[in-house]
């Protein structure tokens, strides 16, 4: 089978330490080659620990995660990684954190020196190579981390919210430019968010979380094509409904927080 | 700012390299340092004469600096620049043979530095790289690192006998088991961010101890060498005093013995003078070299 499979995973973390922490439970979701699904929950429901078990970063307690039929057991450039900070190394300049997974993987200087400048024009960076990260501003260093991963040319993008960190007008221009990305890469989207809005305006499909552990609480498949102008009536509906579900979970959440 | 020099300056991280200064404000504030060092130095010397002044510090004991720079070829004389012996024979005399005998000092400093640095980093590294290697030295290493270089002259003496050699190990010492302690706790505090991104494009352990962690840590872990130097300086004068025969040390101990107080108060000048320059030229380094923040490291430092 083609594209991102989970089945069955559940994630205890510290298992057989004194207080474990089950962050996923039971978790089954498909995520077919090119299609962009956004992860929504309350926070702590273990939407980044999915993430990482996807990324080969950390191993399911239970359960099995596999990439086009093959389990994932390590971390691959095929499945590239955005945190929510951008984290490019500082010691490096823009253009050699960009090209660094290239490095890694025995490319020549002067592919790198392409590639570099190929990706730094698609995000935006053309003049920025030079820089060094502190010089750059939270948005550029996102769209660098970006360019970094992209680099990989990755079959699965995961990216834990990635725009949480900027403010709205920019998330808006960088959830554009993510699009026009997706569009021309083909490759599959797995994002984490909080906000609703942001997985109205990305997703094909949304993954509703329940609080922790989380499970898949509801799925909502948007169809509709994009740039999606948020303020339509259809919009607002599943806005609407996203609210809700979100709604009942943190209300959970916070209820469990005060029996403990 | 305020006087239309573009600076790029994040916490104090960002520290523009190319940047000259292209106006009377950015050369003010480039001498601001210096101003601030040399009024710190006159207040303790004004208080010193002051005291002289009003008869309260014996000029025997206490000679203030007025006296015991005034007839400085008296003191020059005491310097040997051959290295070899200090006293009042042998050709000194003159500011060369000054210079010689603190270029002797610095150089035991400067090479103990360099291998204790280089070392402390490669056991580090080591101690994480291999765990078996890690498990049987950081024990040892953790037990080492309490004793006092002091403790360390016979030893240092015993083995090298007398030169530069038991001075350089006395230096080395007194940075290398803190160092190696440093690199230890810098390698366990890299941003889990930074190793798990190397994971994703492909890094092997080795590439990523190369790749990451070591550039992760260098900028901290040159900070503490700068914090360990002033420790370094004592124990060079320490053992050139007890042991090695020549330097700054030796002069002091033979001020002393013959209670030259004039000479001593002159080499602690020229040891407080030379301290102080190489705190200065690890700065610059630093800045040059080694300009992006490490982890666990103070931004202002
Ligand atoms: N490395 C870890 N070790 C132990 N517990 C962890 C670890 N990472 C996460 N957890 C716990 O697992 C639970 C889920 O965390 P996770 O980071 O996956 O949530 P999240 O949905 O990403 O939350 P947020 O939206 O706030 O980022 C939390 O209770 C957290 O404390
Ligand atoms: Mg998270």
């Amino acid at each position: 089978m083609l594209g991102l499979s989970i089945k069955n995973v559940s994630k205890i973390w510290n298992a057989d330490g004194l207080n474990p922490v089950p962050a996923v439970s039971n978790l089954t979701l498909d995520v077919a080659p090119g299609e962009f699904v956004v992860l929504l929950g309350p926070s702590g429901c273990g939407k980044s620990s999915l993430l990482y078990i996807v990324a080969g970063l950390e191993k399911a307690t239970s359960g099995s995660a596999s990439f086009d039929g093959i389990e994932i057991t390590e971390p691959s450039p095929d499945r590239g990684l955005i945190f929510q900070e951008a984290s490019l190394y500082p010691w490096l300049s823009v253009r050699d954190n960009v090209t660094f997974g290239l490095k890694i993987a025995g490319h020549t200087p002067v592919k790198r020196a392409e590639a570099a400048e190929r990706l730094l024009k698609l995000v935006g960076l053309a003049n920025s190579g030079d820089k060094r990260p502190h010089e750059l501003s939270g948005g550029m260093r996102q769209r660098a981390a970006l360019a970094r991963a992209l680099a990989m040319r990755p079959r699965v993008l995961l990216m834990d919210e990635p725009f949480a960190a900027l403010d709205i007008q920019t998330r808006a221009r960088m959830q554009q430019h993510l699009l026009d990305i997706w569009e021309s890469s083909k490759a599959s989207i797995l994002l984490v968010t909080h906000s609703i809005d942001e997985a109205l305006a990305l997703a094909d499909r949304i993954v509703v979380f329940t609080s922790r552990p989380g499970r898949i609480k509801a799925e909502i498949t948007l169809d509709m094509p994009r740039p999606r102008d948020l303020r339509s009536p259809e919009m607002i509906d599943f806005a609407r409904r996203c609210e809700a579900l979100l709604a009942e979970e943190v209300e959970k959440a916070f209820k469990e927080q005060e029996l403990a | 700012m305020t006087d239309g020099t573009v600076e790029t300056r994040q916490d104090g991280v960002g520290r523009n390299m190319q940047q000259k200064p292209r106006n009377p404000g950015a050369l003010m504030r480039m001498a601001e340092p210096l101003l601030w060092s040399l009024a710190s130095l006159a207040l303790f010397v004004g208080a010193w004469e002051f005291a002289w002044w009003r008869g309260w510090a014996n000029p025997l004991l206490l000679p203030p600096p007025h006296i015991f720079l005034a007839n400085l070829p008296d003191q020059f004389r005491f310097f040997d620049p051959s290295g070899a012996r200090a006293g009042a024979l042998g050709e000194g005399g003159s500011i060369w043979s000054v210079l010689g005998v603190i270029g002797w000092t610095a150089l035991r400093v400067t090479t103990g530095l360099i291998l204790g640095f280089v070392l402390s980093l490669a056991t580090g590294l080591a101690i994480r790289y291999f765990r078996i290697f890690g498990k049987l030295s950081l024990p040892l290493v953790t037990m080492l690192a309490p004793i006092s270089p002091v403790a360390w002259i016979p030893v240092a003496v015993f083995v090298f006998g007398i030169g530069n050699p038991p001075a350089i190990f006395l230096v080395f010492i007194a940075i290398y088991f803190v160092m190696t302690l440093a690199t230890l706790s810098l390698i366990d505090n890299v941003p889990r961010n930074y190793i798990q991104l190397a994971q994703i494009m492909g890094c092997s352990k080795r590439q990523i101890y190369r790749h990451v962690i070591l550039p992760a840590i260098l900028p901290a872990l040159f900070v503490t060498l700068r914090m360990n130097l002033f420790g370094a300086w004592m124990v060079v004068l320490i053992a050139e005093a007890v042991g090695v025969g020549s330097g700054l040390g030796q002069v002091t101990m033979m001020a002393r013995n013959t209670f030259n107080a004039s000479l001593v108060f002159f080499t602690m000048t020229l040891i407080g003078i030379t301290g102080f320059l190489f705190d200065q030229a690890l700065r610059l380094i630093q800045r040059k070299v080694l300009w992006w923040v490490g982890p666990g490291n103070a931004g202002g430092l």
